[in-house]
């Protein structure tokens, strides 16, 4: 028998470690690296992407610009296409607004108030309610209104289109393979990289802020309703099929009523994402609160910016604990229609109290003006924190070394790599992580950029992706993990972590610009602050939902605490962790964009300044360079799993 | 109001008609003339000069004209054509746009221009005071080299650092830079709220900088600065931006109508081209504004309060 | 004694149910999954394979393989096998739920593969309707508009839906909860809505498709005794998949047992139970309590002597080998089997216990089975059709008193739901 086994166990080794997946991915790459690196290196040294492998495209793209300003007034496309989109924008927009103004603001407070008792119970009613005062209270009715307008008409749109785009891809397998790939990248790219082609085709304007909501909002509605379509109970759909329906029958009273809490969950994240949009769309001429923020930033006026920014903060919430609860709701006793015809009687003697008393625009006097005594809280921080803290040194001090240990360090070595170097790491990770496709778009996404001619400004954004990354994730595992052991902790966090998350990001660009000065440090920072609150969240759920028995089990065995933390959660909540870790990616390259108002320079700075200058070339370029980098470090970052996941 | 509103009516009869053509560029913002006032849709650029403008316009066209005013936060090129569009009836501060001006003035003439604003636009660099009393030579750009290790910072590496401000303004600094042959690293604020803070903390702490900066800007009054001599601007000194190496000129600031809210935009037209005021006054609003951070509207109301003559000539 | 008022309508129904008509005629029926998958019907080579094979040469499954059966109008066909035997397969097959690859169904004459769409939905609106094991409730609609679900599919009017849907929730039991909704339910009031939304219809044949197995016990056997109840009032026609023998034998008029989607036997639950077809079968029932299933014409030998035939209790051939056990130890004698006046045979003490042991199996099996198929299943299948005649439960026991006294046995484990 020991003759037999020993030259077996030795011949088992090696294919042991060579048939282990990563070697095998690993030893593939080398070999086809071995081949293609010395060709191109012969043909193309040097560091940087070789300029002979690029292509020009801003002087098309600047033509097609000045094409389209030049013809929008006159081309049949513009005339009957276009112009009639943008009309019935501007024509919804109005009607919507119009309403709002003439209900006026008891009327507004009052219907908010009831559709939230009706669907979502007393609570969110009051809920409600408060907000809607709140908004008026801090000054701001009129823009709430005129945002408001605009959110009911993109939101409008988008679940109409989400939910065709869904009902195409969930019925139909071909509508799927095309459109799951478009709508899942379509999710991992900045609402910035939005804006540019729609400001092409309509300029500045309402209509554009609009379309390029919808453009932005809609793809959550189209995947959850494709979701919710194709994971429908098999059993259920096969009883009606049994029953000899036909396929409208089915469709109707089977496959849509069952994909309820999936369509409710999908006009959940439009409304969440349209909302975070209108700010951002303030930039293309939105109006309402987005742009007093926005104008209240060029007045380095962050007590205004936060006036109108809480508003935003405050419609967030309330609509997604609203659209939240009705979903939980779903399936409870039939509510009877009488109760509704109630609460309209109810709001409709409201709005029309309001409008003979006169309460139809907010009276002025009952305004309270929170921006001075925001700003002199600013500046006292600002004051105190900056420098010159015994010790730990100020936070610009922190800044400059920021910088200069790691930014600068991490860019340059970065720039330093040869490009093929570069796109062979990418494919490394890629493949390791995911499969061999998943290499390949992001070593295509990867060229692209170098093709494109932005190699150099798009290392320079990596290196601060990969920082405020590394930053986020220390900060928010550390956070999470806190939150996931201590209930109170947690509690305190949830409000704060709802603010962040919802607040427009302009708001706090000046106060990190106060902290950390002009540059690439500031704009880390306030990555860091926007995709710390779902990273937090993520591993703290991760955590908590570990599986209670393999917990007791390792505190039977008399496991410390930290002990059940390093070698129970930690281990089993790998795939919540990793999934923070792409979250975490997405929202910070997310705001690189906005780096670029900071001084993060690189890709952010020059779709800023393609924005601001009408420069529509160097911002497209720019902007298909993020979505590009985008692409790659969501396909280096994503497990496996979520993939499979969405296959279900 | 009565254009806006057949606009909107044809807009209405061509939709429910269901055919013919629609002009996108003819459309007002759907959220003018909202309960039956007459509204004027100013553009506000993203500094204070401009928000001081808007803000005395606005004042003045509600309180005394009985207009209902909407401000659109635009970048300068972007807002031309918001302004062609109708969307913006009227740009207020405009600092030299020549390409846009033959394309929507002289070509398309969808934008009238409106006159002067009185107040004169000048951009350059400049270090604070502070710093130039310390230092008088480095008001000559031939002796910037010698202080390029002082104004060093963790952005900049190992050269010195150019503070420049929103990519919205017009810039040659990076030309500039390399034709003067400079040992500089233009570092872009991306923002001019972003410059100013910056600026205000160099300040604070008594720094030296060196920054793009221009006039009249009501950080002046706060920070005191000094510029800096570059070699003197020539007419077509600018002409190749890659071969710049002069300074900037000195522009008088320009307003600039919808053309057919020029034509048919009654008092508030008229009014709106009657606008002109000085550097002084409009330093004054944007103070009180952005220092003192009163609302654009108090601010308007005290400065019209106290300068009734000014603005009397405007309405008459 | 008990079993006789049963016997007296069962002779006089037999011959009618076995020359009605068949209700569904399938033949040769093929279903197989995977690639280029018509191809395995048509290749006797591939035929022959064992499914492993199959799958190692072609990447295809046969769920369904080679698959022939009547199911005659009035009887409960049941189709019994393991999970993975290709029964839920088969009966899906049956209403084209899921495409059959090749081979023939036949619904009262009419092909069911040549159905055009229109025809097929009529097939499954009128007459045909399923129940399915985990329900497959709408649940978002309240119990009575799921129940009239089949009828509003029809397109009938509310009001007359509603008014029908009403009377069919009363018959399954279900009074009061009219306006719930399927997650308020328990599981066997959900199988119940199950059950009244396909009775609902009013469909030529029931289809069940396991639909008992993700009840509890205690609940399972009471929707036996409901569907027991519902075959003796309406005599519908019900094709029912089980992988509860159990199950199969208290319901089943006849059994299909599927191994590996091929029918390895196809008898009364006598006959299965009595002369296994091979090992497979035989190690299935083997824990089956042999009395209360086997009649004493399985158990009987001829009478040796005028006196054995002429003397002792006499008992039906239907009777079971339990109640012969009854009266034989009451007498304390040999029983005689006496059908029509006519003795068939006797069976003494030991006759019907080494039925009870297994150890008379072979010889039983061998004289008894041919001539008795036919007639027992008709039997049984008459005594509940019950036209006119009294109430009978035409299986007393089987299955239930099991139940209750002993463990569930191995091949037919049923449970896969905690009790409450």
């Amino acid at each position: 028998m020991a003759t037999i086994t020993a030259p077996t166990s030795q011949k088992a080794a090696p294919p042991g470690i060579l048939t282990h997946p990563a070697t095998r991915k690993l030893l593939a790459l080398a070999a086809l690296a071995a081949v293609l690196v010395p060709l191109a290196v012969t043909q193309w040294g040097g560091a940087t992407w070789p300029s002979a492998l690029t292509v020009d495209v801003s002087e098309p793209l600047g033509k097609a610009s000045d094409w389209i300003i030049d013809n929008r007034d006159s081309h049949p496309l513009f005339l009957y296409f276009f112009g009639h989109v943008s009309n019935v924008v501007v024509i919804a927009v109005r009607a919507v607004y119009l309403a709002l103004l003439a209900v006026g603001w008891a009327g507004v407070s009052a219907i908010g108030a009831l559709v939230a008792w009706r669907v979502a119970g007393v609570r969110l009613a009051l809920g409600t309610a408060a907000a809607f005062l709140a908004c008026g209270l801090l000054g701001m009715w009129v823009p709430t209104m005129q945002t408001l307008a605009l959110m009911v008409v993109a939101v409008l749109a988008s679940v109409v289109v989400g939910a065709l785009l869904g009902l195409a891809a969930g019925l139909s397998d071909r509508m799927d393979r095309v459109l799951r790939p478009v709508l899942d990248t379509m999710q991992v790219l900045p609402a910035f990289a939005y804006l540019l082609p729609v400001v092409l085709v309509f300029g500045i304007g309402v209509p554009a802020a609009v379309l390029a909501t919808v453009v932005y909002a809609a793809p959550p509605m189209a995947r959850l309703t494709s979701l919710g379509l194709r994971g429908a109970d098999k059993e259920v759909l096969e009883a009606v099929e049994s029953l000899g329906t036909t396929a409208r029958q089915r469709l109707l009273t089977a496959r849509i009523p069952l994909a309820r809490k999936e369509l409710l969950l999908g006009v959940n994240q439009t409304i969440m994402m349209a909302l975070s949009m209108a700010v951002i769309a303030s930039v293309i001429g939105a109006g309402g609160l987005g742009d007093r923020v926005y104008q209240a930033l060029a007045s380095v006026d962050v007590g205004a910016a936060l006036a109108a920014g809480i508003p935003i903060v405050l419609l967030a919430v309330v609509l997604d604990r609203v659209t939240g609860a009705a979903g939980e709701r779903l399936g409870e006793s039939g509510r009877s229609p009488v109760t509704w015809l109630y609460a309209l009687v109810v709001a409709a003697a409201v709005a029309l109290a309001g409008r003979l008393a006169g309460f139809l625009d907010w009276p002025d006097g009952w305004e309270v003006d929170i921006a001075e005594p925001v700003n002199r809280a600013v500046d006292w921080m600002t004051a105190h924190l900056y420098s010159g803290v015994p010790v730990v040194g100020g936070t610009a001090d922190w800044a400059g070394h920021f910088t200069s240990w790691v930014l600068n360090p991490l860019r340059d070595g970065l720039q330093w790599l040869p490009w093929w170097s570069v796109l062979l790491i990418v494919a490394a990770l890629a493949w390791l992580i995911g499969t061999w496709r998943t290499a390949l778009t992001a070593v295509l996404a990867m060229a692209a950029i170098g093709v494109l001619g932005v190699w150099d400004p798009s290392l320079d954004t990596l290196s601060q992706v990969l920082a405020a990354v590394a930053v986020t994730l220390v900060v928010g595992f550390a956070t999470g993990i806190a939150a996931a052991r201590s209930d109170r902790f947690e509690r305190l966090l949830r409000p704060v972590l709802d603010v962040f998350q919802t607040m427009p990001q302009f708001v706090y660009l000046i106060p990190v610009v106060a902290l950390f000065g002009v540059g690439r440090a500031p704009a880390v920072a306030a990555a860091v602050v926007y995709a710390l609150p779902a990273v937090v969240r993520i591993t703290a759920q991760g955590l908590r939902q570990v599986d209670p028995a393999a917990l007791e089990s390792a505190r039977s065995l008399g496991a410390t605490s930290g002990q059940q933390l390093r070698q129970v959660q930690l281990p089993l909540a790998r795939p919540a962790l990793l999934l923070a870790v792409n979250q975490g990616v997405v929202l910070v390259l997310a705001v690189v964009i906005i780096g670029g108002l900071v001084g993060g320079g690189a890709l952010g700075y020059q779709v800023v300044f393609g924005l601001a200058q009408g420069d529509l070339a160097t911002g497209l370029v720019a902007g298909a360079a993020i979505v590009c980098l985008g692409l790659m470090l969501d396909r280096v970052t994503q497990p496996t799993e979520r993939r499979a996941k969405k296959g279900a | 109001m009565s254009r806006k509103r057949i606009t909107v009516a044809a807009a209405v009869l061509v939709l429910a008609t269901g055919c013919g053509a629609a002009d996108m560029t003819k459309q007002a913002s759907p959220f003018a003339n909202a309960q039956g006032a007459k509204t004027v849709t100013l553009s506000v650029q993203s500094w204070v000069g401009a928000q001081a403008n808007v803000a005395v316009a606005q004042y003045l066209l509600e309180h005394e004209l009985g207009y209902r005013v909407d401000t659109v936060q635009v970048d300068e090129v972007p807002a031309w054509d918001a302004l062609s569009q109708g969307r913006v009836d009227a740009i207020l501060e405009d600092w030299g746009h020549p390409e846009q001006e033959q394309r929507y003035v002289q070509d398309k003439k969808t934008i009238a221009a409106g006159g002067d604003l009185g107040v004169t636009g000048h951009i350059g660099w400049f270090v604070p005071t502070y710093f130039a009393k310390k230092h008088p030579d480095v008001t000559n750009w031939k002796n910037l080299n010698k202080y390029a290790d002082l104004l060093r910072t963790a952005e900049s590496g190992g050269k010195g650092q150019l503070l420049d401000g929103s990519p919205s303004y017009v810039t040659n600094d990076k030309a500039l830079v390399k034709n003067l042959d400079l040992d500089y690293q233009v570092v872009f604020a991306g923002s001019e709220a972003a410059q100013i803070t910056q600026m205000q903390q160099f300040a604070k702490e008594k720094k030296p900088f060196l920054s793009y900066w221009y006039t009249p800007q009501w950080l002046m009054e706060k920070v005191p600065m000094t510029e800096v001599k570059l070699p003197p601007y020539e007419e077509g000194c600018d002409a190749d931006p890659a071969k710049v190496d002069c300074a900037y000129p000195v522009t008088p600031l320009q307003k600039y109508l919808n053309a057919d809210f020029a034509k048919d935009g009654g008092k508030a037209a008229e009014f709106l081209r009657k606008f002109k005021w000085t550097t002084e006054d409009q330093n004054q609003v944007s103070l009180m504004i952005a220092e003192q951070k009163m609302r654009p509207e108090e601010a308007a109301k005290k400065w019209v309060d106290s300068h009734e003559s000014v603005w009397k000539a405007w309405l008459s | 004694m008990s079993t006789t008022p049963k016997n007296t309508t069962t002779a006089a129904a037999t011959d009618t149910v076995s020359e009605r008509p068949p209700v569904f005629s399938v033949d040769g029926l093929w279903k197989v999954f995977g690639p280029k998958a018509a191809r395995v019907p048509a290749d006797p080579d591939l035929t022959a394979l064992s499914p492993a094979e199959l799958r190692s040469r072609t990447g295809c499954t046969a769920a369904v393989a080679d698959v022939s059966f009547d199911v005659r109008k009035g009887e409960v066909f049941v189709v019994m096998g393991l999970s993975g035997s290709g029964k839920s397969t088969l009966v899906r097959c049956l209403t084209r739920l899921i495409e059959p690859t090749a081979g023939s169904i036949a619904i009262d004459g009419e092909d069911v593969r040549a159905m055009d769409k229109s025809r097929l939905r009529e097939l499954r609106r009128h007459r045909a309707a399923m129940v399915f094991q985990h329900f497959g409730l709408l649940p978002h609609r309240t119990v009575l508009d799921n129940v009239a679900y089949g009828l509003e599919v029809q397109g009938l009017g509310r009001a007359e839906r509603r008014e029908r849907a009403a009377a069919i929730v009363a018959k399954v039991g279900l009074e009061g909860l009219e306006q719930r909704r399927p997650g308020q339910l328990s599981g066997g009031q959900r199988q119940r809505v199950g059950l009244a939304r396909a009775l609902a219809v009013d469909p030529e044949v029931l289809l069940f498709d396991e639909p008992f197995s993700a009840l509890d016990p205690l609940i399972r056997r009471d929707m036996q005794e409901e569907v027991v109840r519902l075959h003796r009032e309406e005599g519908r026609t019900m094709v029912f998949i089980t992988h509860d023998l159990q199950e199969a034998l208290k319901l089943g008029d006849r059994i299909a047992l599927m191994r590996d989607g091929r029918v390895v036997q196809l008898g009364t639950p006598e006959e299965i139970v009595g002369s296994p077809a091979d090992d497979y079968v035989r190690e299935f029932v083997r824990d089956v309590p042999r009395e209360q299933v086997l009649t004493v014409r399985t158990a009987m030998r001829p009478a040796t002597s005028a006196d054995e035939a002429g003397t002792g209790p006499a008992i039906r051939p239907e009777a079971t080998v339990s109640e012969a056990i009854e009266a034989v130890a009451r007498a304390g004698s040999a029983a005689r089997v006496m059908d029509e006046g006519r003795c068939l045979g006797v069976v003494d003490a030991s006759d019907l216990l080494s039925v009870v042991a297994g150890t008379a199996d072979a010889p039983a099996a061998a004289d008894g089975a041919a001539a008795a198929a036919a007639a027992g299943s008709r039997a049984a299948g008459a005594a509940r059709v019950g036209d006119g005649g009294p109430p009978a439960r035409a299986k007393p026991s089987v299955g239930e008193a099991p139940a209750q006294r002993r463990k569930p046995t191995t091949p037919a484990e049923p449970t896969t739901e905690e009790p409450a």
